[in-house]
């Protein structure tokens, strides 16, 4: 690796913030010495042994598998025992500042109330459905193809980072949310599963289900165990059409849309298919999210015009096939 | 928090500490049996450290492994010191555990006929470890947690079990206190069970999860209760070298090789036929003999090199692709291109709450407490004896878990009394609170604890010798009279982490002090534990399990139990 073996004298910042005591949060600078091996946990460790032990936040396994230790650097999503610290320093040109993964949901320093994230887990019945034989013979038999059908979706540690990255979710708390229908796809595949059409029931529901998803990618960048969400959502999609599910609706146009959008661009038009689907009026009803996905930069404020035809085509095309070819493999 | 009128008490037929494979599936059974069960963890139930183990589950259902031959190597890898009924209850019962575990959800990689998968795993005559991909604790984890949450158990996440209510030879209840918000509560029940994992926090080089503080251990021996063979701690051969993050055994199992800095296969010297599949603690010690004598590699040469660069990397990434992911992430290294470094790390604890084959806790080596169950890795019925197979770990907690639910409906059934609890039940948990959160001395938490890790690692680890555990133990003596003299920063009631440490550093140091005393009684060697001045086994005066006590003042006595021998007599042990 690339790493020098020095270590590297910064000054972190960090989100601080308690509810019992304080009235607003505010931002504290520690001096940290940062090893090449060091692990942002092992920053938050320090901090926490060595200057101030009221500074909180979840972790157990440190081994980037019991999920507790998602926060957010420079509101970039990581898991604390996973990610390198000197990575980050690079990045962010030594400057960074620890924050909680959300901060409307703070409760102390890093540490949020995530209860949103397991109601919306709850909801989609995550389980396999199927009567468990208590004391069985045999196994039920699976193909390697079965199994490989999950794409990895068991593999979800519930750690909420693309839940609190995803902007639909932030803009319509309603939406399942990515690791939700996650987790929908994950026991909807399963061939032991008996559930899977209630699930795509639910989950082609306008307002909570896949269609409100406005595949921007931000949970497939979210996800420390690279399980690519979106890939499932779109995967929800297709079993919702072969299921004979996927009524003609806003959602079903928004489908429609999005390839008429790919074909006239070569790129998915946001705004575009909000009108196509929605008409003019039903643009506003999406104001906020728009503004929002604005300032992301995912688009422009002229989208929506309809003399202005400013979606970049060639310039983008490419990084939209690796986008697509990222949606299609089935990554390790 | 000192006061006790604000004390919350709940009624339950059963509470359970612990949220992991143990806890979860007796919850599951006593919740399907209809009985009013509360679950108590201070992690949410899927942060659990059964979601860490990686390798594998170990049950015989290869077409050329037998139960018995399961047995056989359990009893032979656990030195002979493992209950053979116990042993025996566990073989006959693990193919269907595996199978229940199947029906639950639980993703495991299959065969080419849509069989679950096997590998080999290190002291097995066949291959035996059930594995998905390698991450086989999450898997069964996931599975189990997502039943039992369809069962709709009741789990109170985020709360920490502080004491033990124990009275006259009687268990009724626990208390706690909500993390979040440090409301304290009495947990009263008629049936109480311990799930609360392991404790090889207590060293500096470890695999172990944050939480993994042993509290229940001395919670338990506060009361005067015993804990059984706490010297035995288990090594794993593969530990990352910085970190001690473990690299599975599944790296050995898939066709790893170990060399040292002379670039030999050094264990030709040690277990010549089963070579890096040699039993955990026989290939410890082999990586700690080369490191010792000057043949390490990488930072201060403490580690070793394993070697997996000869594979078909389609096996690193199909049944490894986790381990791999950790090497990068906690050392830069790639194990497609180059060889990994590793140590000896301390991972499992074989020693823990005593009980019997139906998971109810002993009182002495032949008495039982009432209304009092463990089961998994913090509890000792003795099926790993001195050492632990790879992948009979996580099969012991799920199956004695389910086991101790079972035996816990049944006790419910034959109509146990509520013992009622009360208020001041809670008075011993409020007042180690409070004298934690108005100490007002200059000792630091996490620097006692750094003291005690590095000291169990350097002096009461791999090698042993009867001056090296004496040295630890006088240094424990003085951590537990410094610890009376910490300051903590945080005096808050919103998710007190400080505090909590401070409690957990407590258990640290009591529970630290049963494994150097028992590694110092035990003057012999066997399984895990290695005398340098008692190199031989002995069978005559230690094939015995012990049982160790502690009074107020932290002195520790002993006794002897019996171990249970029915199909195999100790034989010589090599590999
Ligand atoms: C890295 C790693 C890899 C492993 N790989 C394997 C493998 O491949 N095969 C194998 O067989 N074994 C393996 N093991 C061992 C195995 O994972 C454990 O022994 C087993 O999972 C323990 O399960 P448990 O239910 O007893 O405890 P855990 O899963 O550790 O659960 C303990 C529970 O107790 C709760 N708790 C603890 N203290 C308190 C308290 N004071 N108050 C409230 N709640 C409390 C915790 O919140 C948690 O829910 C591995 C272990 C490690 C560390
Ligand atoms: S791709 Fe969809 S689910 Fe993922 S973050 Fe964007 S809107 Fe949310
Ligand atoms: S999908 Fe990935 S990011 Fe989302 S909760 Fe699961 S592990 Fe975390
Ligand atoms: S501490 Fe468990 S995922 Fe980071």
């Amino acid at each position: 690796m690339k790493f020098n073996n020095e270590t590297r004298k910064v000054t972190i910042k960090a989100f601080r913030f308690n509810a019992e005591t304080d009235y607003l949060p505010y931002i504290k600078q520690y001096e940290l010495e940062v090893g090449k091996d060091d692990l942002v946990l092992d920053l938050m460790n320090r901090i926490k042994w060595e200057h101030d032990g009221s500074f909180s936040y979840r972790r157990s396994c440190r081994h980037g598998i019991c999920g507790a230790c998602g926060i957010k650097v420079n509101g970039k999503p990581v898991l604390a025992c996973k990610q390198n610290a000197i990575e980050l320093l690079d990045m962010f040109d030594n400057d960074i500042t620890l924050e909680p993964q959300s901060k409307k949901r703070v409760i102390k320093d890093m540490i949020i109330d995530k209860k949103d994230f397991w109601e919306k887990h709850a909801k989609v019945k995550p389980y396999v459905v199927a009567n468990v034989e208590s004391h069985p013979t045999k196994e039920t038999k699976q193909s390697i193809e079965a199994f490989d059908a999950l794409l990895n979706s068991d593999l979800c540690i519930q750690c909420g980072n693309c839940h609190y990255a995803c902007p639909s979710l932030e803009a319509n708390p309603d939406f399942l949310g990515p690791a939700a229908l996650n987790a929908a796809y994950r026991f909807s595949i399963d061939t032991r599963d008996n559930a899977s059409e209630e699930r795509l029931k639910l989950t082609s529901k306008p307002n909570i289900g896949v269609w409100d998803c406005v595949k921007c990618f931000e949970c497939a960048q979210a996800c420390p165990k690279d399980i690519n969400p979106i890939e499932k959502i779109t995967k929800l999609h297709n079993m919702q059409f072969e299921y004979g599910i996927a009524e003609r609706n806003i959602a079903t146009k928004h489908a429609e849309g999005f390839v008429r959008s790919m074909k006239k661009h070569g790129f998915l038009d946001e705004a575009d298919i909000v009108v196509y689907s929605e008409g003019y009026l039903g643009m506003y009803k999406h104001l906020k999210t728009a503004y929002k996905m604005m300032k992301a930069g995912k688009i422009h404020f002229t989208d929506g015009l309809p003399f202005v035809d400013n979606v970049p085509k060639s310039k983008n095309l490419s990084e939209i096939q690796k986008l697509i070819k990222i949606s299609q493999t089935n990554k390790l | 928090m000192s006061n006790n009128t604000n004390v919350r008490i709940y009624e339950y037929d059963a509470v359970i500490v612990g949220a992991g494979l143990a806890g979860l599936a007796a919850a599951k059974e006593l919740t399907e049996a209809g009985k009013r069960t509360a679950v108590i963890t201070k992690l949410h139930p899927l942060r659990s450290h059964s979601g860490a183990a990686q390798g594998g589950i170990n049950a015989a259902l290869g077409a050329e492994d037998s139960t018995e031959l399961h047995e056989f190597d359990t009893v032979k890898g656990s030195d002979y010191l493992a209950d053979q009924d116990a042993v025996e209850l566990m073989c006959t019962k693990a193919p269907e555990t595996i199978r229940w575990a199947e029906h639950m959800g639980a993703a495991f990689s299959r065969d080419a006929e849509g069989n679950i998968a096997i590998r080999p795993f290190g002291g097995q005559s066949k291959p035996r470890a059930c594995y998905a991909k390698d991450r086989t604790g999450l898997a069964v984890l996931q599975a189990i947690y997502e039943q039992a949450f369809r069962a709709g158990i009741e789990v109170f996440d985020e709360w920490y079990v502080a004491d033990l209510l124990y009275k006259n030879d009687k268990v009724y209840g626990v208390s706690a206190y909500n993390i979040r918000n440090s409301e304290p509560a009495i947990f009263n029940a008629k049936v109480v069970m311990f799930a609360t994992g392991g404790h090889a926090r207590a060293f500096r080089f470890n695999s172990n999860a944050h939480a993994n503080t042993g509290d229940s251990l001395s919670i338990v021996a506060r009361h005067g209760l015993p804990l059984e063979d706490m010297e035995f701690v288990q090594f794993h051969p593969s530990g990352l070298g910085g970190s001690g993050v473990l690299i599975s055994e599944a790296a050995r199992g898939e066709g790893g090789r170990l060399f040292n800095a002379l670039g030999e296969r050094f264990m030709t010297k040690y277990a010549p036929n089963a070579m890096e599949l040699a039993s955990r603690d026989v290939v410890s010690r082999a990586i700690m003999q080369e490191v010792r004598e000057g043949r390490g590699v990488g930072k201060d040469k403490q580690s070793v090199n394993i070697d997996l660069t000869h594979l078909d990397p389609q096996i690193i990434l199909t049944r490894l692709p986790e381990l791999r992911e950790l090497a990068i992430a906690f050392q830069g290294q790639d194990m497609l291109k180059e060889p990994i470094h590793i140590s000896a790390t301390a991972h499992y604890s074989m020693g823990g709450i005593p009980t019997t084959i139906n998971c109810e806790v002993r009182k002495n080596p032949i008495q039982t407490v009432e209304g009092f169950y463990a089961a998994g890795e913090c509890s000792c019925v003795s099926v790993h004896g001195a050492n632990r197979l790879g992948a009979n770990s996580v099969l012991e907690a799920l199956l004695f878990g389910r086991h101790a639910g079972e035996n816990m409906v049944k006790k419910l059934n034959e109509g146990i009394k509520l013992k009622k609890a009360t208020k001041e039940d809670a008075n011993q948990m409020l007042e180690e609170i409070r004298r934690i959160k108005t100490s007002n001395g200059n000792e630091r938490v996490s620097a006692l604890r750094a003291e005690l890790q590095a000291g169990m690692t350097e002096k009461a680890g791999v090698f042993r010798t009867k001056i090296s555990l004496e040295e630890q133990l006088s240094h424990i003596n003085a951590l537990l009279q410094r610890f009376k003299n910490i300051r903590i920063d945080d005096k808050s009631n919103t998710f007190n982490t400080d505090l909590q440490e401070a409690i957990e550093l407590g258990h640290m140091l009591e529970f630290s002090k049963f494994i150097v005393y028992g590694a110092l009684i035990r003057e012999e060697s066997r399984g895990a534990h290695f005398r340098e001045d008692f190199p031989k086994r002995n069978d005559e005066k230690f094939l015995k399990h012990t049982y160790a006590y502690m009074d107020n003042e932290f002195n520790i006595t002993h006794e002897w139990g019996d171990v249970v021998i029915t199909k195999f007599e100790p034989k010589e042990r090599s590999y």
